[in-house]
C-alpha cells in the first residue's frame, strides 16, 4: 500500500478521574496529624428487600443526615467552616410539607468545591414532592427523618437506626430515600 | 446512614442511598446506591441546577425499583466539570505545610471538644 494511515489517538481519561478514594485521603490525612486510623462499617453480607408493589402504589419516605439550623450554634450559612456545634445526636422528624431549614455545616462536605447554597443539592425534598404529583411514586411519608452523624458506630447501630425504623414503620413507608451530605 | 440502610432494608423496607462517597458507601454494603461523582454535599443533584436534580432523583427510583440485588451501584452520568482537578483536592496533604499540618491538627482538636462537650450535654 502506498499511502499510510495514522491510527486514531486514543484518548482515555485523566488517570485521576475516578471517585475520590476518601478512605485512603482520609487515613493518610489523619494519620500525618498524628491519629490512629479510623474503620469504617464494613460487612460481607448485605439485605435486600425488593420493592413490594410499584412505585407508583408505594409510599417513600426521606431520611437525611441534613441538620435543622439552629440560632445560637454559629456559623452555619453556606461556606461555613466545618461547626461540631451545629451537631445533632437524636433522630429528629419534620413534616414532609413543610419547608423546612437544614444546614450540613455540621459534616464534612467539600468546601472547596461547592459551598451548600442551594438545600435542593443535598436535600431532595422538593423534587420528590414533584415525582409525588406527577404520580411517579405513589405518596410519601407524612415526615422526614433526620439521622444523627455520630462517630460511635455503636450509638448509631444500638439507638439510631433502630429508631429510624421505629418512625418509618410509624409512617408505614414500603421504601426510603436515604441522602447523606 | 448506611448502617441505617441496612437496617431498614433487613426489616422490609426497601432503601436506596444517593451519595458522592463511592469507596465508603460500598465498603459497608448497602442493597442500592445512586452514586454521584460530585464533590460531598451534592447527594442530590447539582446547585441551582433543576434539571440535574431532577434527573438524579429519578435515577436513585429506578435504582430503587429495578436493582436485581444488593450492593447495586449505578452511577449517574452527569459530570460535576469537564475538568476532573476538583477531585485533587480533598485532603490533600502534598498542599500542606508541616505548620498547616499542625495548624489543622490544633483545629480538629477544638471541633472534637466541640462535639464531645454537646454530645455529654444531652
Amino acid at each position: 500500500m502506498a499511502t499510510t494511515t495514522t491510527a486514531p489517538a486514543i484518548e482515555f481519561a485523566a488517570e485521576h478521574d475516578t471517585p475520590i478514594p476518601y478512605m485512603q485521603r482520609t487515613r493518610d490525612y489523619y494519620e500525618a496529624l498524628g491519629y490512629a486510623p479510623y474503620r469504617w462499617a464494613h460487612y460481607a453480607d448485605v439485605p435486600f428487600t425488593p420493592l413490594a408493589r410499584p412505585l407508583a402504589q408505594s409510599r417513600v419516605g426521606l431520611i437525611t443526615t441534613a441538620a435543622p439550623f439552629q440560632p445560637e450554634a454559629g456559623d452555619q450559612g453556606p461556606g461555613a467552616v466545618y461547626n461540631a456545634g451545629a451537631k445533632f445526636y437524636k433522630v429528629y422528624s419534620v413534616p414532609m410539607d413543610s419547608t423546612p431549614d437544614l444546614r450540613i455545616s455540621h459534616v464534612g462536605y467539600d468546601r472547596a468545591h461547592t459551598t451548600a447554597e442551594d438545600i435542593n443539592a443535598y436535600l431532595p425534598l422538593a423534587r420528590l414532592r414533584e415525582a409525588a404529583a406527577a404520580g411517579r411514586v405513589g405518596s410519601l411519608a407524612a415526615r422526614l427523618h433526620g439521622a444523627p452523624t455520630n462517630r460511635s458506630h455503636r450509638t448509631t447501630l444500638e439507638v439510631d437506626v433502630i429508631e429510624l425504623l421505629d418512625r418509618c414503620r410509624q409512617d408505614a413507608i414500603d421504601a426510603a430515600i436515604l441522602v447523606p451530605s | 446512614m448506611s448502617l441505617a440502610a441496612r437496617h431498614l432494608e433487613a426489616n422490609g423496607i426497601s432503601t436506596v442511598i444517593m451519595g458522592c462517597a463511592k469507596d465508603i458507601v460500598e465498603h459497608c454494603g448497602v442493597p442500592r446506591f445512586l452514586f454521584s461523582d460530585f464533590p460531598l454535599g451534592n447527594s442530590a443533584g447539582k446547585p441551582f441546577d433543576v434539571p440535574s436534580q431532577v434527573q438524579t432523583l429519578e435515577l436513585a427510583l429506578r435504582v430503587l425499583e429495578r436493582a436485581p440485588g444488593p450492593r447495586t451501584t449505578v452511577q449517574s452520568p452527569l459530570r460535576w466539570n469537564d475538568d476532573a482537578r476538583w477531585k485533587l483536592d480533598y485532603n490533600d496533604l502534598s498542599k500542606l505545610s508541616p505548620e498547616k499540618i499542625a495548624e489543622r491538627k490544633k483545629e480538629f482538636e477544638a471541633v472534637k471538644n466541640i462535639a464531645k462537650g454537646k454530645r455529654e450535654g444531652v
